[in-house]
C-alpha cells in the first residue's frame, strides 16, 4: 500500500536527530540546529554545539554576529521550560521589536550590564540557569578562557563569546571559533577552529532582511 | 452603675488581698483567683474608646503605622478603615494618670492633622470625629444626647437608608434613635438596628485587635571590633542560623533583608539584600551578603551589626529537584533563577540586570523598555501584549542609546569618509506631538564600505541631518 517516499521521510527524520550518531559523522557532538541549511552543513555535527565556548571574532560591532543567533536565540527561548537567554555586557542596547519579530520570548532574555563580564558570565555558565549565554568581551586571557571552558562543561551551558578580529592570532580553548565578515543581506561564516566541520566559507543570507 | 464600681474596685483589691491576709493572719487569697470569682462575665465591662481620624487619603500602610504608634498606649487597638484608628484606653486610665492626662498625651502623639474623640462605645467615637466634635465622654448615660444633634451622614450608613430616612424627615442621630425599633428593623434590617444599639452601647461591639506584622531584628555587638568581612560574616552567621529558624517555625520566607553596620569613626552603612523570591534558607542569603560585602567593602572597623528582615510572606519549603534545570527530564529552572538572579543583583546592583520589554509606542526610543526579569512565564498570546506591526527584519537588533550624528557629502549620508548606500526606505515616523518629544523621521536602511547594514534616518526638522540610530547586526 505504502508507496517508498512515505515510508523515507520518517527516516530521515529520525536520522537527523541530534542525538542519533552515524559513523558519517566525524565527531559525535549534541547540537541544536543553527537554523540556516548551509552552515548546518558546515558546521560540525550539523548544528550548533550543545555545550562548550564558542568563540566569534568580528571585524566591528553590528555586523550582524547577533543576528546569525536569531534563530537559535527564537527556539529555545520558545520552549515551555525555557531557561534565560543571557546577554552580558552588550555594546549597545538590544532592540525589542528585532527580537519579538523574529519570535523570541522577550520574557526569556536578561541583559546584565557588568564590566568586565566575566564574573557575570562564570556565573550564567555555571548555575545553569541559562540556555545560552552571550557575552561581549574586549580583552581576555587565554587562561580566563579555559576557566570558561570548564565553566560551560559544569552548567551545559554553551557560552557564546563576541571578540575583535585582532584576538585571531591568539591561541583560543574554544569549541567553536569562528570570523564573521559582513555582506549585503547576511553574513560570510569561516570556522577556524571546529571538531570536523567544513573549512571553507560559508556565505548566509538573512532571509527576513529586505532585499 | 453598681457592677462598675466593683470591677473598679477590682485592681485595688488585688493588690490589698494578700498583704491584708498576711498581716491578720488569715491564710492569703491568690489575687488570680480573686480576679475568677469577680463576676466579669455577668456585667458588661467598661470600655472607654478614643478614635483617632487622620486625613481622608492616608494610605493603609501608613494607617497600619499610626496603629503601630497607637500600641503604644493600649494593647487594645483596632484599625477602623479607611481613615481611622481605635483605642481602648479604659485600662490604662490609671498608668497615665487619669484621662485628662492621656488626653493631653494622645494629642501629641500622633502628628496633625486629625481628630480625636472619647465615648465609651467605638462607634460612637467614630461618629464624632467624623463629625468633627472633638468631645470627651465618660458615660453611656450622656451619649445619646451627645449624638442627637449629629447628622446621619456620620454613621457612614448606605445612601439608599439615609435617603429613604431623610424623606420621612429624620435627619439626625437623635431623630433616628426615637423611632419605634420594632418598625424600624422591619423596614431597614436588623444589621441596621444593632448598629444604632452598638452607637449607644445597648450591644457590644467586638472588634478585631490590630496585630502587628511580625519581622526578624537582632542586633550583635561583637567583643572586639571588625576589621574585615570575614569577621562579620562570622559573626553574623549565627545571626542567619536563628533567622532561617525563626522563618521556619513561621513557614513564612522574607524577600528584602537590611544589615546595618556601625563604624567606629564613619556614619553606619546599609546594605539590603533585595530577593526575587521569597528566601527560606540562610546559607543562601549569607552568600549574598558576601557578594554584596565584597563590592561595597568596609569603609571602616565594625562595632556593631543590626540586622532586620522585610515583612515575612507565604512561602513553601518545598525540596529539591532530582535533575538538575536543563537537564534531560530536568523542569524549567524555577528552583535555580532566582539565586542565580539575586547574585547578580547583589554583586552588580539592582539595576543592572534587567529584562526586554515592548511598549505601545512607534517611537524607537520608547518602543523597547527595560523591566525587572520576569520570573514566570507571560502566558502565550497575552493580551496586553502589543501587537507588531513590522515584518521581521525591520528593525535592527541594535539600538544607539542616542542617535550618533553622520557625517555628510553633499547632503549625502557618509560613514569613515564613504557614502553609504541606502538598500530600502524611507520609512517615515512622525509622532510624538502629544508629549512633547515629537519625532518627524525618515528612516532607511542602509550599508557602509565594511558591509555592515545601518538603521539611519534623516531628520525632516531644519537643519536635516543625518543620524546613525541602530545595527541589524
Amino acid at each position: 500500500m505504502s508507496s517508498g517516499a512515505e515510508i523515507s521521510e520518517p527516516i530521515e527524520r529520525l536520522l537527523q536527530h541530534p542525538s542519533l550518531w552515524r559513523g558519517r559523522n566525524l565527531a559525535r557532538a549534541e547540537t541544536f540546529p543553527s537554523g540556516f541549511a548551509a552552515l548546518d552543513a558546515a558546521l560540525p555535527g550539523g548544528g550548533w554545539p550543545r555545550t562548550g565556548l564558542v568563540e566569534v571574532l568580528v571585524p566591528r560591532h553590528g555586523v550582524g554576529e547577533l543576528s546569525l543567533w536569531l534563530p537559535l536565540i527564537a527556539a529555545r527561548s520558545t520552549r515551555p521550560e525555557g531557561r534565560w537567554c543571557a546577554f552580558i555586557a552588550p555594546p549597545h542596547q538590544l532592540f525589542a521589536p528585532a527580537f519579538a519579530a523574529a519570535g523570541v520570548d522577550l520574557s526569556r532574555l536578561l541583559i546584565v550590564h557588568a564590566r568586565p563580564a566575566l564574573w557575570p558570565l562564570e556565573q550564567a555558565l555555571r548555575s545553569s540557569a541559562c540556555d545560552l549565554a552571550f557575552c561581549w568581551l574586549e580583552r581576555v586571557r587565554p587562561k580566563e578562557l579555559r576557566r570558561l571552558v570548564l565553566a560551560t562543561e559544569q552548567g551545559a551551558t554553551p557560552a557564546i563569546v563576541f571578540r575583535e578580529a585582532a584576538a585571531r592570532r591568539e591561541a583560543s580553548p574554544a569549541t567553536l571559533r569562528l570570523s564573521i565578515t559582513p555582506r549585503p543581506d547576511g553574513v560570510r561564516v569561516q570556522l577556524l577552529k571546529s571538531r570536523g566541520g567544513s573549512r571553507e566559507p560559508v556565505d548566509l543570507r538573512f532571509p527576513w532582511l529586505p532585499a | 452603675m453598681k457592677a462598675r464600681q466593683q470591677y473598679e474596685l477590682l485592681p485595688d483589691e488585688t493588690l490589698r488581698a494578700p498583704r491584708a491576709g498576711a498581716g491578720s493572719g488569715e491564710p492569703p487569697r491568690p489575687p488570680l483567683a480573686l480576679l475568677h470569682a469577680a463576676p466579669l462575665a455577668s456585667t458588661p465591662r467598661r470600655e472607654w474608646w478614643a478614635a483617632v481620624q487622620f486625613e481622608p487619603g492616608i494610605t493603609s500602610v501608613e494607617l497600619e503605622r499610626q496603629a503601630r504608634r497607637a500600641q503604644d498606649f493600649t494593647p487594645r487597638v483596632s484599625l477602623a478603615p479607611p481613615d481611622a484608628v481605635l483605642l481602648e484606653l479604659h485600662g490604662c486610665l490609671r498608668l497615665f494618670g487619669g484621662s485628662a492626662n492621656l488626653e493631653r498625651i494622645l494629642r501629641g502623639a500622633f502628628p496633625a492633622p486629625w481628630r480625636l474623640a472619647f465615648a465609651p462605645t467605638p462607634l460612637a467615637a467614630l461618629v464624632f470625629t467624623r463629625s468633627a466634635q472633638a468631645v470627651c465622654i465618660d458615660e453611656t448615660t450622656q451619649l445619646a444626647g451627645a449624638l442627637a444633634p449629629l447628622p446621619l451622614a456620620a454613621l457612614r450608613w448606605p445612601d439608599d437608608v439615609v435617603q429613604r430616612l431623610a424623606a420621612v424627615g429624620v435627619r439626625t442621630i437623635g431623630a433616628v434613635l426615637r423611632l419605634p425599633r420594632a418598625g424600624f428593623a422591619r423596614r431597614f434590617g436588623p444589621g441596621t438596628l444593632t448598629t444604632l444599639d452598638r452607637l449607644v452601647g445597648r450591644q457590644g461591639d467586638p472588634h478585631q485587635g490590630y496585630v502587628a506584622p511580625e519581622r526578624y531584628r537582632r542586633r550583635c555587638d561583637p567583643d572586639v571590633e571588625l576589621t574585615d568581612q570575614a569577621a562579620v560574616l562570622e559573626v553574623l552567621s549565627p545571626l542567619f542560623d536563628e533567622l532561617e529558624h525563626f522563618l521556619r517555625v513561621r513557614q513564612r520566607g522574607i524577600t528584602s533583608l537590611m544589615l546595618q553596620l556601625v563604624h567606629r569613626h564613619h556614619a553606619p552603612t546599609r546594605h539590603v539584600l533585595r530577593l526575587a523570591a521569597p528566601a527560606l534558607q540562610a546559607r543562601q542569603l549569607l552568600r549574598l551578603l558576601e557578594l554584596q560585602l565584597s563590592r561595597t567593602g568596609l569603609p571602616a572597623p565594625v562595632r556593631r551589626c543590626e540586622l532586620r528582615s522585610g515583612p515575612l510572606v507565604e512561602a513553601a519549603w518545598d525540596s529539591a529537584g532530582l535533575w538538575r534545570p536543563g537537564e534531560h527530564g530536568g523542569g524549567a529552572a524555577a528552583a535555580e533563577s532566582p539565586s542565580f538572579l539575586e547574585q547578580l543583583r547583589a554583586r552588580l546592583g539592582e539595576g543592572a540586570v534587567t529584562g526586554l520589554a515592548l511598549a505601545a509606542d512607534h517611537r524607537p526610543e520608547r518602543v523597547s523598555r527595560p523591566t525587572p526579569p520576569q520570573l514566570g512565564r507571560a502566558p502565550r498570546g497575552d493580551p496586553s501584549a502589543p501587537s507588531l506591526p513590522w515584518a521581521a527584519g525591520r528593525r535592527p537588533v541594535w539600538l544607539l542609546e542616542r542617535p550618533a550624528p553622520l557625517g555628510e557629502q553633499a547632503a549625502w549620508p557618509c560613514r569613515d569618509g564613504h557614502r553609504l548606500r541606502l538598500l530600502s526606505g524611507p520609512e517615515r515616523l512622525e509622532t510624538g506631538w502629544w508629549d512633547g518629544e515629537e519625532i518627524e523621521r525618515d528612516y532607511y536602511q542602509a550599508q557602509d564600505a565594511g558591509g555592515a547594514r545601518l538603521w539611519i534616518f534623516r531628520d525632516r526638522r531644519p537643519p536635516h541631518r543625518w543620524f546613525l540610530h541602530g545595527y541589524f547586526s
